[in-house]
């Protein structure tokens, strides 16, 4: 009993580093650009299919320290790609949000297809990461989980690094924060509405590589992400990094233990009901402001 | 508005005297109107509200499996059990709307696309078992509609068609009312400066409150409609291809130009159709569809016409009234 307690608990631990990856990416392009990416569940699939593609499909050696040399730049082109092709023509429109929503839905059906006609409907599985496990006792403490925990929690602790100690950190929130102002002064906004959708892809296909290799890729595997990513990012507060890393952990504890006791059919209810309560006692999230 | 609607529905309308007896092209006819129906409730909620509502489908579906429990379980008539299901169907848009209306803009999209998200599970699970979908398998005998001893289905294709016919140019004028009303000015008014129209005594609250409700009524009704009209249901409506297929229709006539989404859903359907050759294919054009149409056609079709004919005075904000 206490052993599957703690199992369930390193569960929820390394999917909740990984969520919480994810969530930031999320509330990175949101609080930049109010652009929602309905297209963010495919990026996700995009890095698992890469990362399969790479390492099965190709044969590649190296293992992961390459997948990753290689997959880091393509899902940022992909993700700059994007932006400029789809989302920053719509900016000037009426309606444009809807626009934004829309349009990424209908990339997300594209992309979900495209994997469906290019890789099959069938699950893909990719090797692991690194093997063996650390025993104490009778707790198994296995490498990947550990390394999928340091790799998604640096990957945060770097991004706000730079956010917070570059100049390029400290034009993406000044974007944020005014983006006529930081026109004025200079910052070139469409550029940096770019880079955060490119920095955003690369988040999400990072956690689609490290989530991949525990459970499977498959086309529509997505859209339970994109939903995940979003309560996260409504639980924790628009814009603030740290709420999305506690929202994170508390709706990753939240899954492991509900999967464990009622069964993971019960995730998503669980996950909206909480969700529903956040918004209704504090529509802001934890540590979120209105803007 | 009116003309073109009337025009759209006459054409529409006198169709059977040339295609009545083919059976496949009425099947299309009847699912126009159906679509029509929803894809302007989406226009009202969406275009002239403002709410970013992403639980169309999600609606649809309830009232079509509500409709059809209702019928087969407790042996209501259908044209009651659609009413009622339609009933029940807005009282869960209220519930839905009732958190919504303290979010902003794409939070309302997660809440509402949540509901999607979530009939799927709950209609395969055991409480849905238990209300009667059938888990899994779906709803597979839902009686047809009958009226003053007359049976309504599909085997005869033409009373249906003009009994679809008649509902669907109902409901699309209960749409128009409200948009020519003081309602749909208000909406109008909220959209344009939220603050200014709430300082004149405009309440965001119970207007957007009431389409919530009206809207969730008239999907759920259409969909209770449908589900009588095909005799089966399962969760396979929920998938994310028909949402898509539903958002093309509005793209195609133009987010917040009314009758626009109708001539959208006729355009959008018999679209489909043509493209049902291309097999697995399909989902996969339908989504570069509606990336490349979004680009496109900012205004939808009658906001190309528009443009053609040189009639820039007569757009988006100003045919609005």
């Amino acid at each position: 009993m206490l052993i599957e307690l703690i199992d369930v608990f390193i569960s929820g631990l390394t999917n909740g580093s990984v969520y919480a990856l994810m969530a930031v990416g999320l509330t990175l392009v949101y609080g930049v650009s109010k652009a929602f990416n309905f297209a963010y569940g495919s990026f996700f699939s995009m890095g698992g299919y890469l990362a399969w593609l790479l390492l099965v499909g190709l044969g590649l050696m190296g293992g992961y320290v390459i997948i990753f040399i290689i997959a880091i730049p393509v899902l940022l082109a992909v993700g700059y790609g994007v932006e400029r092709a789809i989302v920053a023509p719509l900016r000037k429109r009426s309606d444009w949000e809807v626009k934004v929503m829309m349009i990424t839905l209908g990339l997300a059906l594209l992309l979900d297809n495209a994997y469906q006609v290019g890789f099959g409907a069938r699950m893909k599985s990719l090797p692991t990461m690194v093997e063996g496990a650390m025993i104490m006792g009778d707790v198994v403490l296995s490498y990947q989980d550990m390394v999928i925990f340091v790799l998604s929690i640096g990957g945060i602790v770097c991004f706000r690094w730079i956010l917070n100690n570059t100049r390029i950190g400290m034009a993406v929130r000044a974007v944020a924060q005014n983006p006529a102002g930081a026109q004025i002064v200079g910052i070139p906004k469409d550029v940096i509405f770019g880079a955060t959708f490119a920095i955003s892809t690369v988040m999400v296909g990072v956690g689609g590589i490290l989530l991949s290799q525990k459970y499977f890729v498959s086309p529509t595997g997505g859209w339970d992400i994109l939903v995940k990513s979003w309560v996260i990012t409504a639980f924790g507060g628009m814009g603030s990094i740290r709420g999305s890393l506690y929202a994170a952990f508390i709706l990753g504890m939240l899954e492991a233990f509900v999967g464990w006791i009622f069964g993971m059919t019960w995730v998503l209810f669980a996950m909206f009901g909480v969700l529903l309560i956040i918004l209704a006692v504090r529509p802001q999230g934890l540590l979120g402001k209105w803007g | 508005m009116a003309v073109i609607m009337a025009v759209i529905y006459g054409i529409v309308g006198v169709m059977p005297i040339f295609v009545g007896d083919v059976r496949f092209i009425m099947h299309i006819l009847i699912m126009c109107l159906i679509w029509a129906v929803v894809a302007a409730c989406w226009d009202l909620i969406m275009g002239f509200a403002g709410i970013f509502s992403f639980g169309q489908v999600a609606f649809f579906v309830m009232g079509a499996y509500g409709s059809a429990i209702l019928a087969s379980r407790l042996h209501i008539t259908p044209i009651l059990a659609m009413v009622l299901s339609g009933g029940i169907t807005a009282a869960i848009g209220v519930l839905v709307g009732l958190p919504c209306l303290r979010l902003k803009g794409a939070y309302i999209a997660l809440v509402t696309f949540a509901v999607h998200m979530i009939l799927e599970p709950f209609l395969k699970g055991d409480m849905g078992r238990f209300l009667g979908t059938g888990g899994s398998r779906g709803i597979l005998t839902i009686p047809p509609i009958e009226l003053f001893e007359v049976t309504f289905s599909s085997a005869a294709p033409v009373p249906f068609f003009y009994l679809t016919l008649l509902l669907s140019i109902l409901c699309t004028v209960i749409i128009l009312i409200v948009i020519k009303s003081y309602w749909g000015t208000a909406f109008l008014a909220l959209k344009d400066s939220e603050d200014f129209a709430m300082s004149l005594g405009v309440s965001a609250f119970k207007y957007k409150l009431m389409v919530f409700a009206l809207t969730s009524f008239l999907t759920g009704m259409i969909g209770g409609f449908y589900g009588h009209y095909v005799g089966m249901l399962s969760t396979r409506m929920l998938g994310i291809d028909l949402f898509v297929t539903l958002m093309i229709m509005l793209v195609i006539g133009g987010i917040g130009q009314y009758p626009g989404a109708i001539l959208g859903a006729f355009i959008t359907v018999s679209l489909n159709e043509m493209l049902a050759p291309l097999g697995t294919y399909r989902p996969l054009t339908l989504g570069a569809l509606v990336v490349v149409l979004v680009l496109l056609l900012p205004d939808g079709v009658i906001g190309l016409i528009r443009k053609v004919s040189g009639d820039e005075a007569e757009g988006a904000g100003v045919s609005r009234y």
